[in-house]
């Protein structure tokens, strides 16, 4: 099993937590500034100690991100990660400019000499209201705007684009991907639909904001699909993102979980403004499965036992945590194992990242 | 905006008597079908809206005899070049798709000057080496092979396979390689504006063979519509008819948006 260190670049100061957008009123330059400081030193140090990735990730108005443009953060991260690949999980590419998205994920390549994994996600319901784009053509969107980013990686000559949403007249993109034919794609595949696509377009796949229940009966269709197409997806294809802390021993791991506020049963990011789920949700946005993957996302806010249990948080000592990632081996099948480290002040963040950098990842590597 | 009415008749050139359709009014657009005949799609439709659509049946196709004349498609293009002038028209657009494709390509190096602008609709001057793909055996098998959502397109009727039969030593006989040298190193001095375009789901000639027209062509705009097959203006008629227009009204120029993207004033 493979390792990635997810950090989402949080605000570490005050601010409203329900709501969304996000009023600015108690923010500060200085705490943001240290905020990103903390996620790039997490990701160096995760460099160091050997992790496979470092993932970042795209959220737009509130405090839960500073990383509306994942590619930006990435610039900085190329200067700082030296061996691991980066992943940027992802860009929300039904609200972007797909040939804008093409091209940075190509400098982010050049700069890493090959190093960038590409996610392409539909992002939380949201998102949707950032750049003003209705959610019932998310899909749509989604589907065109892959295809024309792969166009744009691997078409030698200068072409235009006569889509359903975009147009184009003349795309050739410099710089070119050194990666060939181009760097790995990953989804989403929570819903069906999502599974479907990526097997169909032979595309990895990642988990997020789900339990390994859920995640293991959707990465079975994912498999079934791609079986029926002709290929067998490798563990390296499935991602699962996690989150974890790891002490020297059980109980005092839980023990600062519990002193970090994560017992407290958290609201879900895009649940925090219920009106505008609703209005995505009655939009089509959630796709066949809808109750289904709206209950996953509302899921997210349980107690830390519930959460351990269901695949949710890796808690404990470095024997503990690995027998959990096992668990997420078998039951997802997924190959890397995503982990975002609850914050918990930044020393004793890092010494937990550090732990599990010595204490747990060699072993991982023979799950 | 009305439909345009589409009349039909003949037209008397090089010994053929040539069947064909036009609707609109204005700058004349002349159209040279694919391998499977003439079809009007609700592409002509949109064309014929602001120029004078022109859609010949060559000889051979449809109900005219049975073309054992032609043996190469130089002396097809010249005959087509015949009937335009013809109707009278010494300046025009041309238009070809797949097997029209290069007709068109061949009458634009016969008769450059004539030529204001051409567009190229997943022509098939250019092809895949190896095997062709089997005839299709059924209006379906046929209807999946052209198109890129099969399930949106009515059925055809089984006599569309028997043109297809019938044409099918024609096609052979005129189609020349996959790759032509001759006819790429004619098209390298050909000067006239063309636009090529492919389906990104196109099966018969894959969109990647898109760049060797840009390679070789020195005036030449590659561009690719969205999930449509082969039958690219059937697939995505809408999408197809404004770059075409665009295109044709614009040449080189059409790269530069004239849409505008005020929401207010």
């Amino acid at each position: 099993m493979k390792a990635a260190l997810f950090n989402i670049a949080p605000y570490l100061g005050e601010a409203e937590r329900r709501a969304w957008p996000v009023p600015t009123r108690t923010y500060s330059h200085e705490v943001a500034g240290r905020s990103l400081d903390m996620a790039l030193e997490q990701f160096e140090l995760a460099d160091q100690l050997g992790f496979d990735w470092v993932t970042l990730a795209e959220h737009h108005f509130a405090p839960l991100s500073l990383s509306p443009n994942p590619m930006v953060l990435a610039g900085a991260v190329t200067q700082r990660v030296k061996r691991a690949k980066i992943a940027l999980l992802g860009a929300t590419i039904p609200i972007l400019n797909p040939v804008r998205v093409a091209e940075e994920f190509a400098m982010l390549d050049t700069l890493t000499g090959g190093r960038v994994v590409a996610g392409m996600l539909r992002g939380t319901a949201n998102e949707y209201v950032t750049y003003d784009v209705n959610p019932a053509e998310s899909w749509s969107r989604f589907e065109e705007a892959m295809a024309l980013i792969v166009r744009a990686w691997t078409e030698p000559q200068p072409f235009g684009w006569q889509g359903r949403h975009f147009r184009f007249r003349a795309i050739s993109i410099w710089p070119r991907p050194v990666q060939q034919p181009h760097p790995p794609i990953y989804m989403s595949a929570s819903s069906p639909e999502a599974g479907e696509f990526a097997a169909r377009h032979r595309v990895s796949i990642g988990f997020a904001f789900t339990t390994a229940p859920l995640a293991a009966a959707a990465a079975r269709h994912y498999r079934e699909r791609a079986a029926a197409c002709g290929w067998e997806p490798a563990p390296d294809d499935v991602l699962y993102r996690v989150s974890a802390h790891v002490a020297e021993t059980d109980e005092q791991a839980l023990e600062e979980l519990r002193t970090a506020g994560a017992d407290t049963p958290r609201r879900g990011f895009s649940l925090s403004n219920r009106r505008v789920d609703d209005a995505v949700a009655g939009a089509g946005y959630y796709g066949r499965d809808a109750a289904g993957q709206r209950g996953r996302i509302e899921a997210q806010a349980r107690p830390m036992a519930e959460r351990i249990e269901q695949g949710q948080l890796l808690a404990g000592s470095p024997d503990t945590v690995l027998a959990q990632a096992r668990r997420l081996r078998e039951e997802v099948g997924a190959g890397i194992l995503e982990i975002v480290f609850t914050p918990m002040g930044r020393e004793r963040t890092l010494e937990a990242i550090d732990l599990f950098g010595t204490a747990v990842l060699p072993r991982l590597r023979e799950l | 905006m009305t439909s345009p009415i589409w009349l039909e008749d003949h037209v008397e050139a090089d010994g053929f008597r040539i069947r064909y359709v036009e609707a609109g009014e204005g700058s004349p657009l002349v159209h040279l079908h694919g391998g499977g005949g003439l079809t009007l799609t609700p592409a002509h439709e949109l064309l014929a809206r602001e120029r004078r659509v022109i859609a010949f049946e060559m000889p051979g196709f449809g109900d005219s005899p049975e073309n054992t004349r032609h043996q190469a498609m130089p002396d097809l293009a010249r005959t087509m070049l015949e009937a335009v002038s013809a109707l009278g028209l010494e300046e025009l657009d041309l238009m070809g798709t797949s097997f029209g494709g290069k007709v068109a390509l061949w009458a634009a190096l016969i008769a450059p000057q004539r030529i204001r602008a051409l567009v190229l609709e997943s022509p098939a001057a250019v092809r895949p080496d190896g095997e062709r793909p089997p005839e299709p055996a059924t209006p379906e098998e046929l209807v999946a092979m052209l198109h890129a959502h099969p399930e949106r397109v009515p059925p055809r009727p089984p006599s569309s396979l028997d043109q297809r039969a019938r044409t099918r030593p024609l096609l052979a006989r005129l189609i020349g390689p996959p790759r032509d040298p001759e006819l790429e190193e004619a098209m390298r001095g050909l000067e006239v504006p063309v636009l090529v375009v492919f389906g990104t789901e196109d099966r018969l000639t894959p969109p990647e063979l898109g760049r060797v027209y840009k390679e070789v062509l020195p005036n030449a705009h590659l561009l690719f519509v969205y999930d449509a097959g082969h039958a690219t203006s059937a697939d995505r008629p809408e999408a197809f008819a404004e770059a075409v227009a665009d295109f044709l009204a614009r040449h080189e120029q059409f790269v530069v948006s004239a849409s505008s993207s005020v929401l207010f004033p």
